[in-house]
């Protein structure tokens, strides 16, 4: 289970446990990795929830055009038998939720709620994250799907989020509280049922986080899943020579115009590959994890196909050229 | 919205306002752009201040900001000559918190600030750190030493919690459960509420029992206080729809940056906060048209991987561009007052050093293309 740096790991880790978290700082790519990782796991064949806890149900537009709610519905059907489907899940819900499994109903379930969340929450730390992954543990238990890809909070929720179980545990008595926590804990800390997967992008201030953020998970005790470096340009080693000199090489001649134009995307690209190096290599000397590059797709808006391309390559394997789409047709 | 003139550009924007909040979603260069902002105003001839929240180490130490001292306002230095001063301090909520407490508790403050639960409270009470950036920014007002102030927000889960963190403390201090259980006779209030039965019960077999007597006890000992906090929640509230605040959004050309970006607009000019700047960070720098014929050039060879390369990031600039000019479009439509609208490129680098900073602010004054 201990990788060494420079293997590329094959598609196996992605069902190595019954849940996959994907943890990563706003904007690195954490819903779209989780989306990618719920799709690459249904075309290996398995049955797969995807979670979305943040209260963003962004995640779903990329399979079906709308927002995940609280009711799981159906995002994609691959011709092996995997699928794909989708529910969002808030404190609100799992508290509710929570109250139902205690057989708490009638007046004194209106009562509760009436405290509201909020208050109750605010004398309880870490409280409304508990909740939420005790849902989680709810649905890993219900044996409903073979995999669970949960999009953890972003930015400086996603500790906070890992570490409420350990938090409940050094704050709070023995009680229904601390058995939920205790039960929490121990899905997270087993390897066979909870990776996290951190997702960074080639840049400072994303690698200095995903370095912290490892740090993190691992006092924790939760095992990491193999790093995924988001957003990297393809390595172009032509980028790095002079344009007339390339020009000259291809027996090309170039108009003062079209030399001026390639000078500036050379050295623009040239520059942002200089910095992913420099990155990667920092990763690889922090992080002892083998480590999958997502390549940065030339738009800002992802689709669907854009999805099938980034699977593809989470999973090392080639492009296919047939696209399905996620009702399981063929274009 | 009317007696104004508006700012036209982000200099005139600087000139007027005496409060700047930026504010946007995660990891689209909030921090950079506060701090470029207070380098504008500086350079402008205002002393200015920059709250900022958990900015990249690499600008916090080219800021000289002290770890120690991290929340007092620091000068910076080396910026060569300005009119006026620029000084930076990093918010440290659970510090603010403690301040605030000591401000409006009197005497109980030591027993509140002693107490478990407060620490736990400080840090989970939903919004506190929102809260705390604005709570910040209300001390620095008062406090009088500085003519703009430039309040950077934290990276929240919807960009508008920070909006709507003032309103939710208030709520927080006014809610039904809360008043019971600081009322005057808590044994009374334990049989007479319903609500506070609900919440003591819940507590209670969610946490055991000992969480319920301290919650009780920090409640009882911040009674009182809740009203001055209500009232300076109210006056943040109502500085932040000052006509000389201007709210800075900062987006990436990102499809999800843009929806969140466009969902907090809407927030904002629903709640008739002055949004007075649109800035679109981290845009592909567009470069010029080269038509080559692809046939004409060796597959592998650099020529060729140049050709690609160009014709990559050209895709991905016009597309960015067209995913910004939608965003333009609905402000514009849905816009109060008149929004500036800028465009920062995506530097070869990252922006770590005061030079780069510049490079920022002066994207950000450069006149709209
Ligand atoms: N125009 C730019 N070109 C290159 N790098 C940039 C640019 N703007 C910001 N950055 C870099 O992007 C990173 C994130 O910026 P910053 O910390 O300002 O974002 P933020 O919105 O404050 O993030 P958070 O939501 O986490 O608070 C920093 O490393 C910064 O140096
Ligand atoms: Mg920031």
């Amino acid at each position: 289970m201990t990788p060494t740096t420079d293997s590329v790991p094959d598609d196996s880790w992605i069902q190595a446990s019954r849940v996959v978290v994907t943890a990563g700082k706003g904007g690195v790519g954490s819903s779209t990795l989780a989306a990618v990782t719920a799709l690459a796991a249904a075309q290996q064949g398995a049955k797969v929830l995807l979670a979305s806890v943040d209260g963003k149900p962004n995640l779903g537009r990329l399979f079906d055009g709308s927002p995940l709610t609280s009711r799981q519905r159906d995002l994609y059907s691959d011709p092996s038998g995997g699928q794909v489907r989708g529910q969002s899940i808030s404190p609100e819900q799992a508290f509710g939720d929570y109250l139902d499994l205690r057989g708490v109903g009638g007046l004194m379930r209106r009562v509760v709620k009436a405290a509201s969340l909020d208050v109750v929450a605010a004398s309880t730390p870490g409280l409304e994250h508990l909740l939420v992954l005790g849902k989680i543990k709810e649905l890993e238990r219900a044996d409903d799907a073979d995999l669970i890809v949960v999009d953890a909070p972003p930015a400086g929720h996603v500790t906070p989020f890992l570490a409420s179980a350990t938090t409940a545990l050094e704050a709070v008595a023995p009680g229904p509280l601390r058995t939920q926590a205790e039960e929490v804990h121990a899905m997270l800390s087993d390897p066979q049922r909870t990776q996290v997967a951190i997702v960074t992008l080639p840049e400072e201030t994303p690698v200095n986080e995903a370095i912290e953020l490892h740090a993190d998970v691992c006092a924790l005790g939760l095992s990491v899943a193999p790093l995924v470096v988001n957003g990297c340009w393809p390595e172009q080693p032509g980028l790095h020579q002079p344009v007339t000199a390339a020009a000259r090489e291809a027996g090309v001649t170039l108009t003062s115009r079209q030399r001026t134009a390639l000078v500036a995307s050379s050295r623009f690209g040239a520059a942002r590959l200089d910095l992913q190096a420099h990155q990667l290599d920092r990763l690889d000397a922090a992080l002892p994890l083998a480590r999958i590059l997502l390549p940065r797709l030339p738009t800002p808006r992802l689709t669907w196909s854009d999805l099938e391309v980034l699977a593809s390559a989470l999973r090392g394997a080639p492009q296919s050229s047939s696209q399905h789409q996620p009702d399981g047709t063929t274009t | 919205m009317t007696a104004d003139p508006a700012a036209a550009t982000f200099a005139e924007l600087v000139d007027t306002s005496a409060l700047v909040v930026t504010c946007g979603p995660g990891g689209v260069g909030k921090t950079t752009t506060a701090a470029a902002i207070g380098l504008l105003g500086a350079r402008a001839g205002r002393r200015v201040v920059v709250v900022t929240i958990d900015p990249a180490r690499r600008l916090a130490d080219a800021l000289g900001i002290p770890a120690e001292t991290a929340d007092d306002p620091h000068r910076v230095r080396g910026l060569g000559r300005m009119k006026g001063t620029l000084d930076v301090l990093m918010l440290d909520a659970e510090r603010t918190f403690d301040r605030l407490i000591l401000d409006k508790a009197g005497k109980q403050a030591e027993g509140i600030l002693n107490n478990p639960i407060y620490r736990s409270i400080a840090g989970s009470l939903s919004g506190a750190q929102e809260y705390m950036a604005i709570e910040r920014l209300h001390q620095l007002h008062e406090a009088g030493e500085h003519d703009l102030i430039v309040v950077d927000t934290p990276p929240s889960r919807h960009a508008v919690d920070i909006l709507t963190a003032p309103d939710r403390l208030a709520s927080f201090f006014g809610h039904p459960v809360y008043r019971t259980l600081v009322g005057p006779s808590r044994a009374m209030a334990r049989v007479t509420s319903t609500a506070t039965a609900g919440f003591a019960w819940a507590v209670k077999r969610l946490a055991g029992p000992q969480i319920v007597e301290d919650t009780l006890d920090f409640f009882s000992s911040i009674s009182g206080m809740e009203d001055g906090l209500r009232k300076r929640a109210a006056a943040v509230s109502k500085l932040l729809r000052n006509q000389d605040t201007s709210f800075v959004l900062v987006t990436s050309p990102r499809a999800e940056a843009i929806d969140e970006a466009l969902h907090l607009n809407e927030a904002l000019q629903d709640g008739g906060y002055p949004m007075r700047a649109a800035v679109a960070n981290l845009v592909h720098p567009l470069p010029p048209a080269c038509t080559i014929d692809p046939a004409l050039v060796r597959a592998g060879s650099a020529l060729d991987d140049q050709l690609r390369h160009h014709g990559e990031l050209t895709a991905l600039a016009v597309a960015e561009r067209a995913e910004l000019a939608t965003l333009v479009d609905v402000i514009e439509s849905t816009k109060h007052d008149d929004v500036v609208f800028c465009q920062v490129e995506l530097l070869a680098q990252d922006v770590h050093a005061l030079d780069t900073l510049a490079q920022i602010a002066d994207a950000l004054s450069a006149p709209a293309a």
